[in-house]
């Protein structure tokens, strides 16, 4: 058994313990094995970090000169959209929808490459991710539950930027929004780097890249772009770790009945059973947890008919094969899956799922709780009053759909895994997830 | 050779010398001597051992995949941006070859629309960009490169665009990046105070394991396979040369499918028959440790904050003695006690498990013990040892600053010397080109001056004679231009050697110091090598500036520090 297991296996007795004897020794609601978190380094901002935090707030270089980086990431709201809609809305008059619910560009500065698992070795022997999918047809797919470690053999998409996977890195995710006519819409690669040349910070990229750097336009944006990640991966208020949980973890904070209560159902693989891909517990090398595995899952959420596009009932979403992505849209056994999110801060938001059909956490909760046993209290229903189970799937894209992982082996009829208590108690557990705690002394 | 050379009596008036002034060191200096006076000739101490110049203690840092212009494209000036760790270069520096010396860094030929969206002049890496992807490294993509000398085809074949983690410009054009003094910051300090040379190629093209084995056996033909295949080509004489990376033969660290040993001896072999103490000391060997994030055994890791990702310190086809089975310690014993480090024998003249094969942390505490062996190869732990994708050149810097930190705390640094060198380029551009001096015709392998050819052809320039004194494929080179620096009080103060010298010079400078010129033989590329001398001097006296023969940086920065660091403190 490997230390990861371990570890949970302690926090779930510790919650029963918190429990069921609330007047035990160690004081109710503390750690009794805290453990040394590695937070990222803290240093003043390089001039590259600089550089990029200007870039990040220049709204000059969306059409509508109102959009930056910074009007959809909110740093107000965990790098995440501001708004209380699904999705936000762009291009030069700030009317157009965009494709998806806003993603937080929080604890990124750990996310992998895309890939298609289980881990790459050496980098010189490079499988192709057409070679990865054919074999991940043939193998046999391993339960996810929390506290097991089976989930990363599993053959499955893991790793990139977006709910789709398709930028590998915060360098290139952050030209598409940039250039995407839905939201900053900045018009071309030529139009972009005019503006970078014009910009009052252009003699930085001179300073940092040589004089060269003004004249070759691929290397301009590249470096811009560089910049922007950069200063996301230097700026500690994108990963402070700084929530109640992260204190809680260095036995620095205690949790609530409750809150401990919602830690044990989400990480028990026979109720909420989050922890298999949100995954709770810090690594061997003492970095805290991300609350994801970086996999991708197709969970079937029901279509938001709040989006313009949605309109066209020929029009589906199927994330990894497409439409947005398109370098793998062969590998149907992928379409429908979304990216696995952080947790980190989910309290916070108003839209949730690539298409932000959920508003609440407790929605989410409904969905993950009665997908499968209950299924009218999720989907829509059909004239006929049929219930429309996976209405957001093509039918032929319908077995892609993980019925496997608990709580997502119940079937119609059975016993939903959670309670309403344990709903409320995992609420109450995700918003210890929340940044900006102030520990008491 | 045209230095004079100090005699060991001179070495015990330096010694005796500084006795008086630093007393704390007086003991040191004779403490594993002390009852030394009763063994037999198996544990000879360095000092005591003939040598050809005052070096007595050698240490070979291996780092990995940078290619000299990658580093040193503007030495000895650096672009010092705002918020940068600024590097002011020391007047008189002298020129070096590099691409701003060559007038490369604008209408570089690499900018040559053949090279697609990968087209580029070089460019600055910063500091914040010293994670980047590792480029192509392979034997005949870099020939390709080179391009029949017109050094024009980087991006092409040899180019790849960083997929992880930060890094600069996401093409194929990634390969003409270079760091400054900003980054690389303790290379170019120990540059400056020590000599440095801007000639130093890899004896073939290729990646590490040619690399690693030319530097200690200077010699890539006689593989044998033990598992599956190995990346070798056939050597044209019913033998195979490697020229791609393969795991050592029985290695319990290496690959399960494939695996191969080599023929031929390699310079351990030498000095184990004359009993000079060497050794192999690499990051990650000893299975019995445990690291602080609990792995153990080969699976030994770090967690590195540069390269954001956790690694696995131990790289079996680096390790520089396991391919030949006579200097081999496949299951990675222990040495018997701290004595028998360095040593065939233990002090009971029983044969030592550890066959010269140790850990990195062996050789801190051989050293501290006060049993320095004469020659020791160092490999770092493998997020420590410059390889992009692994590591990085902060990462690199921390690892090695450390070490020779240490080594100039010890009272034998004023007879030692540290090289550091490189086992590749990694296939960063280097604008250099040399015509190839080792020929070779393999048809598909060998492309530097069109297909099948590495040389004038068969007949004018015959390849050279392998393992069996025939000659043999596979070895095209020189390779690529890598840095090699000399940190020692016997080196020469900011100094440039434009004398021609590889890896296998490393080899030739053991031989002539410790054992009278002696060759391996064998088609060994020792016997042709340069020599790295012309780095040293050894008519300077030393015996009265000691303090100045040590340079103490910050591991984090590279800078300059004004008072020795803290002990090293590892498991």
């Amino acid at each position: 058994m490997n230390s990861r297991t371990m570890w949970l296996l302690g926090a779930g007795l510790l919650c029963l313990a918190g429990a069921v004897f609330a007047t035990e020794t160690n004081p109710a609601g503390v750690n009794p094995n805290p453990v040394q978190l590695r937070r990222p380094p803290v240093a003043p901002l390089s001039a590259m970090a600089q550089l990029g935090k200007e870039i990040f707030y220049d709204a000059s270089l969306s059409s509508s000169g109102k959009l930056s980086c910074a009007s959809c990431h909110s740093p107000d709201h965990a790098y995440g959209p501001p708004n209380d809609g699904p999705v936000m809305l762009g291009g030069a008059d700030l009317s157009r929808q965009g494709a998806r619910a806003v993603p937080s560009l929080t604890y990124l500065d750990r996310h992998p490459n895309f890939s298609i698992g289980p881990d790459k070795g050496d980098d010189d022997n490079i499988v192709d991710l057409a070679q990865m999918a054919a074999i991940g047809r043939q193998a046999a797919r391993t339960t996810k539950t929390a506290g097991y470690t089976g989930a990363s053999a599993n053959i499955v998409p893991q790793g990139g930027l977006f709910w789709d996977g398709r930028a590998d890195t915060l360098q290139d995710q952050a030209l598409f929004p940039l250039l995407d006519p839905n939201e900053m819409d900045g018009g071309s690669a030529e139009i972009v780097a005019d503006k970078l040349r014009r910009a009052p910070y252009a003699g930085r990229f001179v300073e940092l890249f040589g004089a060269g750097v003004l004249r070759n336009q691929r290397l301009l944006i590249a470096e811009a772009m560089f910049a922007v990640a950069r200063y996301q991966v230097e700026e500690p208020s994108f990963h402070p770790y700084t929530s109640k949980y992260d204190y809680w973890l260095e036995g620095k904070a205690r949790l609530s009945e409750s809150e401990l209560r919602g830690l044990q159902a989400f990480n028990d693989p026979d109720k909420a059973n989050c922890a298999g891909c949100h995954t709770s517990a810090p690594t061997r090398d003492g970095l805290p947890p991300l609350f994801t595995d970086h996999q991708y899952e197709a969970l079937g959420a029901p279509r938001n008919a709040a989006l313009a596009g949605n309109r066209d009932p020929g029009y589906f979403d199927l994330g990894v094969c497409g439409p947005q992505r398109t370098d793998i849209a062969e590998q149907t056994q992928y379409c429908g899956m979304f990216l696995t999110p952080t947790l980190r801060n989910t309290a916070t938001r108003h839209a949730f799922f690539h298409n932000g059909v959920f508003s609440t956490l407790q929605q989410v909760m409904d969905f993950y709780n009665f997908r499968d046993t209950n299924p009218d209290k999720v989907f829509p229903r059909a004239a006929d009053g049929t219930v429309l189970k996976y209405d957001d799937l093509p039918a032929k894209y319908h077995a892609n759909v993980d019925v496997t992982d608990p709580p997502f082996d119940r079937h119609l009829g059975d016993e939903p895994a959670m309670t309403e208590q344990d709903e409320a108690d995992i609420i109450a557990f995700l918003k210890t997830l929340t940044d900006g705690y102030k520990v008491e002394n | 050779m045209k230095s004079k050379v100090l005699t060991t009596a001179a070495i015990f008036v330096a010694a005796s010398a500084l006795a008086c002034t630093l007393p704390v060191l007086a003991d040191d200096f004779g403490r594993d001597r002390d009852h030394g006076h009763d063994r037999d000739e198996h544990h000879r101490h360095p000092h005591d051992i003939h040598t050809e110049t005052p070096i007595k203690h050698l240490v070979i840092i291996f780092n990995e995949n940078r290619s000299f212009d990658h580093y040193f494209a503007t030495y000895p000036n650096a672009a010092n941006p705002s918020g940068s760790i600024p590097f002011v270069p020391k007047p008189h520096t002298p020129k070096v070859n590099n691409l701003a010396n060559a007038n490369l860094l604008v209408n570089n030929p690499n900018s040559n629309p053949a090279n697609g969206t990968g087209a580029t002049d070089p460019f600055r890496l910063d500091r914040t960009q010293a994670n980047t992807r590792s480029q192509n490294h392979s034997y005949t993509p870099e020939q390709q490169a080179v391009d029949n000398g017109k050094e024009d085809l980087f991006p092409k074949y040899t180019g790849r665009g960083t997929a992880g983690g930060a890094g600069a410009f996401g093409t194929n054009g990634q390969v003409m990046g270079y760091f400054d003094g900003n980054t690389v910051t303790a290379l170019w300090n120990y540059a400056q105070h020590f000599a440095m040379s801007d000639n130093n190629w890899t004896d073939t093209f290729g990646p590490s394991t040619p690399g690693v084995l030319e530097v200690v056996a200077a010699q890539t033909n006689g593989v044998q396979n033990v598992v599956g295949t190995s990346s070798s080509i056939a050597d044209g004489q019913g033998g195979l040369t490697l020229i791609g990376d393969t795991d050592p033969g029985h290695d319990a660290c290496s690959s399960i499918t494939s695996t191969m040993l080599m023929g031929g001896k390699n310079i351990g072999d030498l000095l184990t028959d004359e009993h000079v103490s060497w050794g192999s000391f690499m990051g990650g060997f000893d299975l019995t440790l445990k690291n602080a994030n609990g792995t153990t055994g080969c699976a030994r890791s770090t967690f590195s904050s540069n390269v954001n990702s956790t690694v696995t310190d131990y790289i079996p086809h680096h390790a520089f003695f396991q391919y030949h089975a006579s200097t081999a310690n496949p299951t990675h014993a222990r040495p018997s006690s701290i004595h028998a480090i360095g040593h065939t024998h233990d002090l009971n003249g029983k044969v030592d498990p550890a066959n010269h094969n140790y850990d990195l942390e062996d050789l801190y505490a051989a050293i501290k013990a006060g049993n320095f062996p004469a020659v020791s190869y160092v490999k770092m732990p493998a997020y420590q040892d410059g390889h992009a994708g692994n590591s990085d050149p902060l990462d690199e810097q921390a690892g090695n600053v450390e070490l020779i930190n240490f080594l100039q705390r010890q009272p034998e640094w004023r007879e030692t010397a540290v090289i550091i060198t490189y086992d590749d380029s990694d296939g960063w551009y280097d604008h250099q080109y040399v015509a190839p001096k080792n020929a070779s015709y393999d048809a598909t392998a060998d492309q530097i001056n069109g297909a099948g050819l590495c040389g004038l052809g068969p007949n004018k320039q015959p390849a050279p004679k392998g393992l069996s004194g025939q000659p043999v494929n596979g070895r095209c080179g020189p390779g690529t231009r890598v840095p090699l620096i000399v940190v020692s009080p016997y080196a020469k103060t900011n100094y440039v050697s434009h004398a021609y010298t590889t890896q296998a010079s490393v080899v030739r400078f053991i031989e002539d110091n410790w054992l009278h010129g002696k060759r391996l033989g064998g088609g060994a590329f020792d016997a042709g090598a340069g020599s790295i001398m012309d780095l040293f001097d050894f008519d300077h006296d030393h015996s009265h500036d000691l303090r100045a023969d040590a340079l103490f940086l910050d591991p984090t920065s590279g800078t300059v520090m004004t008072s020795p660091p803290d002990e090293h403190h590892h498991h």
